[in-house]
């Protein structure tokens, strides 16, 4: 194919693994998650570099290519050393146990609460109960020897 | 000699300058009960000074048209600037050729001229006798070293006040007066009714400068300099420099080849060229030619102006107000600023401008008008007043008011007339007030003369010292006073017969055979001439009748304080006991003074003329001109003396009857000044049982047996009548009888009151409502915009690590789709 189709290609995919990075750093609440996403934003503009790299037929591209990812391992390590501390912090790896920093007088932002059980919901499914009782002796069920 | 006398110029002002910052800056601390120290010596040194310029002045002097000695020092240059004003020519007071623009100089220049030495004698004299009595009076206030600052500060106010010779600078010497006036009446600040007193005489001589300040502008645009004496453009004033240039012929430039005209002869208002020349102004004020023209003449406004400016300094009638309740402030500063020094101002004042009052016969006649006006009104006042410091108040604006007469008479008697009595006035209006100081400070701060009495045994030397001053007020021969009071009524004497003598020269009547000579009074018509005899006759009437009431209520004063049963109240504590010598001493100088003066400054045979006089009759600027014709020394007129006694006397004997022992006289002469008991002649029923009355019943039973009872009820009906006509004015005068009018004081201050002062304050009002609500509510609204933008912009930051990142990606689409679609 033509090079312009290749870049066309190389273009699109990039763009794609940046849009789904994009969105799901904006969706997920999940630290990690979050973090993963980030780095395929990463991936993708990385792809577009390169891309252009070879449309171009200069090894620029590429060579910011190896720039990014080197940048991207140190970053990882540094988010997640933070992501580390905020989870021990929180016991959980939800950022939205971390919105304190918000104005005065802001509601903050609550999960939709799982509303509490109501007596009458606690039915359970019962069976026909089936042969026949036993004769109870009340008295002899008074003194048991062993319980 | 020249040196002498600047060195003394100079030293009497900076004395109590530098005494006043000594006692400031080291009083509080380091001074402390010593502070009077520095104030004392530089008031006596001042003192030193001033007799020293005194002597050289009358021993340079010689008699003659041009024997005055006016010696003039220029210490610097306060502001200049060039070609200021243009001056259009208006013959005589500005000639063609001196016509142009002219450039308005203020230097710090002093003078030294006899009127100037006799005031700085009198000041310096009184202000260090008030000083030592000071020291004694105020020890152990809390604020000692603050009031010798305030004495120092207001005795260098008053000394270059009567020593400058600039109108700018009289005027900011007159204001420095009146603030010391305020921060000295307002000393106690602690106390309301002091610092409500301060304020109320700080703004009542305020209006007074106001048309102090206009008086000076219409001064500058008529005369186009604001110097008394005569100088050049350049700010020479040099005797043989001016005397070269203005010998010089008409037209030829005074520059020796020099650009420019700084040699330019510059006529000072009140200098000895334009008075030889009688260059006043007499035009209109006003130019306009298609109106009829106006009476006014710019002279006449210039004179009322600076009359108003007078009556605010010197309390005169109708910015009195002040005065009476001044006396909150400490004794020394009644007796120092409100008897002796700063009133005296307005006078001193009215006496250096008199050529300029000189051009304008209606002025002196207000003058004089307000003058007697307010001496009558205030001796009125003074009659029922309890207060001891108030009647002596009121005694100084009486004695003010005469002055103000005589000033008013328009002759060179009358002027020297008004000086000698300001003269002689200090000293004895001083010495009572220290005498009441000395007693106010005995009985522990009450003044209330109801409260003692009977006081003579406890302080002897107080009464005698008060007796002699009371002697000296009332003009008894041959104290102080009796001399310079026959001064004044003798130069209002002398002035209806002037008019008397004009009047017969004009008719044709005069006995002998010499023509009229041309005296001032050659100009008016015969009705001016007719009319002004008539007011000035019933001045004179008036001038009497006030001698007697001024014998009248001082001595009651005297009487109600030392005579009688003792009584001490219960404040006097441990304080009643005679003064310490230091409050006495100035005491018995004062009395000395007050007894020696008058008769020390006779130069017999004449008794009518006085050294003062002849001292004054000097004085550059008093001694040409029109008023040099009018009689130079005023004779001795044993008519008017005789006059003048007579009044005193009775007065004297009139108080002394009423108030010397019970004094149910008293009572019932207040109670008929009260109108007690006029009700009851409105009241039919009451003059129905007159008839109860024994020798009232016994005619009307009379007349009716005889027959003519039907006149008996006549006469009833028309006294029934004539009591409903009377019952108006009656009940009126319920409210308003000359005994409430006389111990309200006329009502002054509640008419000011309701005038003036109520509107203001509702003004005032109106417009701090206004500051408060709506500038500062606009302000306010202005103010609440940030906090209202941020309240819309707060809700962005939630916390939510996302909805940053969200707001990041609509930005940058933002972004994007701006610079897609619009670029290109």
């Amino acid at each position: 194919m033509s090079e312009l189709a290749l870049l066309y290609n190389f273009l699109a995919i990039g763009g794609l693994l940046f849009a789904l990075g994009l969105i799901g750093f904006l969706v997920r609440r999940n630290m990690i998650v979050m973090f993963l996403c980030a780095e395929m934003m990463l991936q993708g503009i990385s792809l577009s570099l390169v891309g252009f790299g070879r449309y171009h037929n200069d090894w620029g591209g590429q060579m910011l290519v190896i720039f990014i990812i080197t940048v991207a391992a140190c970053e990882a390590g540094i988010a997640l050393a933070l992501i580390l501390m905020l989870a021990r912090r929180a016991g959980n790896l939800d950022t939205a146990a971390w919105q304190d920093l918000r104005e005065d007088g802001q509601p903050a932002f609550l999960d939709r609460q799982v509303p509490e059980e109501r007596l009458e919901d606690r039915v359970w499914p019962h069976l026909t109960p089936a042969g026949s009782e036993p004769p109870r002796d009340p008295e002899r069920e008074l003194h048991r020897p062993r319980v | 000699m020249d040196d002498t006398i600047r060195n003394c110029l100079v030293l009497i002002p900076a004395l109590p300058l530098a005494a006043a910052g000594v006692a400031a800056l080291f009083g509080s601390k380091l001074l402390r009960g010593y502070s009077h120290l520095p104030v004392v010596l530089a008031l006596i040194g001042s003192f030193a000074c001033s007799v020293a310029v005194l002597r050289e002045v009358a021993s340079r002097q010689t008699v003659g048209t041009d024997g005055g000695v006016e010696e003039v020092v220029s210490l610097w240059t306060w502001a200049e600037v060039q070609q200021a004003y243009y001056l259009e020519p208006n013959p005589p007071a500005v000639e063609a050729a001196e016509a142009g623009w002219r450039n308005f100089r203020i230097e710090i220049v002093l003078r030294a001229d006899a009127l100037t030495a006799v005031m700085l004698s009198m000041v310096t004299f009184v202000s260090s006798l008030v000083a030592i009595y000071a020291s004694g009076y105020m020890a152990g206030d809390r604020g000692y070293w603050r009031f010798f600052a305030y004495i120092g500060l207001f005795v260098f106010s008053m000394t270059m006040l009567v020593s400058v010779s600039n109108f700018v600078l009289l005027f900011v010497f007159w204001e420095a007066v009146g603030v010391c006036s305020y921060l000295l009446i307002g000393f106690w600040y602690q106390k309301p009714e002091a610092a409500a007193a301060g304020k109320k005489a700080f703004l009542v001589n305020r209006i007074g400068d106001f048309a102090f300040t206009a008086a000076l502008f219409l001064i500058w645009c008529t005369y186009g300099t604001l110097n008394y004496h005569d100088s050049l453009a350049d700010g020479t004033t040099d005797v043989a420099e001016l005397a070269r240039v203005q010998s010089l012929p008409p037209g030829e430039s005074p520059n020796s080849g020099e650009s420019g005209d700084g040699k330019q002869l510059i006529r000072g208002v009140l200098g000895k060229s334009r008075i030889a020349a009688n260059g006043y102004a007499t035009g209109p004020l006003w130019k306009e030619t298609n109106r009829e023209t106006n009476k006014l003449s710019i002279a006449t406004a210039i004179c009322l102006l600076l009359l108003l400016g007078a009556c605010g300094k010197s309390a005169q009638f109708p910015l009195h107000v002040w005065l009476p309740d001044a006396m909150e402030g400490p004794t020394p500063v009644s007796a120092l600023i409100h008897a002796a020094t700063m009133v005296t101002a307005g006078v001193y004042m009215v006496a250096r401008c008199t050529p300029l009052f000189a051009v304008s016969p209606a002025a002196q006649l207000i003058v004089a008008v307000i003058g007697g006006f307010t001496a009558l009104m205030a001796g009125l006042i003074a009659l029922t007043q309890f207060d001891l410091k108030r009647v002596l108040a009121y005694s100084t604006i009486s004695q003010l008011g005469y002055m103000f007469l005589a000033l008013g008479a328009g002759t060179f008697a009358g002027v020297t007339g008004g000086m000698y009595h300001l003269f002689t006035h200090a000293f004895f209006k001083a010495l009572l007030f220290l005498g009441a100081g000395s007693v106010m400070h005995a009985m522990g701060g009450v003044i209330d003369m109801r409260q003692f009495g009977g006081l003579r045994r406890l302080m002897p030397w107080t009464y005698v010292t008060f007796f002699v001053g009371c002697l000296a007020l009332s003009g008894v021969v041959p104290f102080a006073g009796f001399w310079s009071k026959d001064a004044v009524l003798a130069s209002v004497h002398e002035k209806v017969h002037a008019i008397d003598h004009e009047l017969e020269h004009r008719r044709g009547t005069h006995p002998g055979d010499s023509p009229a000579a041309a005296g001032p009074l050659a100009a008016w018509s015969e009705s001016d001439l007719v009319r002004s005899r008539a007011i000035y006759q019933w001045l004179y009437y008036g001038a009497v009748f006030t001698a007697f009431l001024t014998a009248f209520y001082t001595f009651r004063a005297l009487a109600l304080t030392f005579h009688g049963a003792e009584r001490i109240p219960a404040q006097a504590g441990h304080h009643a006991h005679e003064s310490p010598p230091v409050m006495l001493a100035p005491l018995a100088v004062l009395a000395a003074c007050s007894v020696v003066v008058g008769v020390a400054c006779l130069i017999p045979p004449n008794l009518g003329a006085n050294r003062i006089a002849e001292l004054l009759s000097q004085t550059p600027s008093l001694a040409a001109g029109p008023i040099v014709l009018t009689k130079v020394v005023p004779e001795f007129h044993l008519s008017v003396a005789g006059v003048g006694t007579v009044a005193a006397l009775a007065g004297i004997g009139l108080a002394l009857f009423l108030y010397l022992g019970p004094t149910s006289e008293a009572r019932y002469a207040r109670r008929l000044f009260d109108m007690d008991g006029a009700q009851r002649w409105t009241d039919p029923q009451w003059v129905a049982g007159l008839e109860r009355v024994g020798w009232i019943g016994a005619s009307t039973r009379f007349l009716r047996r005889v027959g003519v009872g039907w006149a008996v009820v006549l006469v009833g009906y028309a006294l029934g009548a004539v009591a409903l006509v009377l019952a108006v004015p009656l009940v009126v005068a319920g409210f308003l009888t000359p005994y409430r009018l006389s111990r309200d004081k006329f009502y002054f201050d509640e008419l000011y009151g309701a005038l003036i002062v109520w509107p203001l304050r509702l003004a005032a009002a109106v417009l701090a409502w206004i500051d408060r609500w709506i500038v500062d509510g606009l302000v306010d609204l202005v103010g609440r915009i940030p906090p209202a933008i941020g309240t819309l912009m707060r809700p962005l930051q939630m916390g939510l690590v996302q909805f940053y990142a969200l707001a990041m990606v609509l930005g940058m689409l933002i972004l994007v789709a701006t610079r897609l679609l619009w670029s290109g």
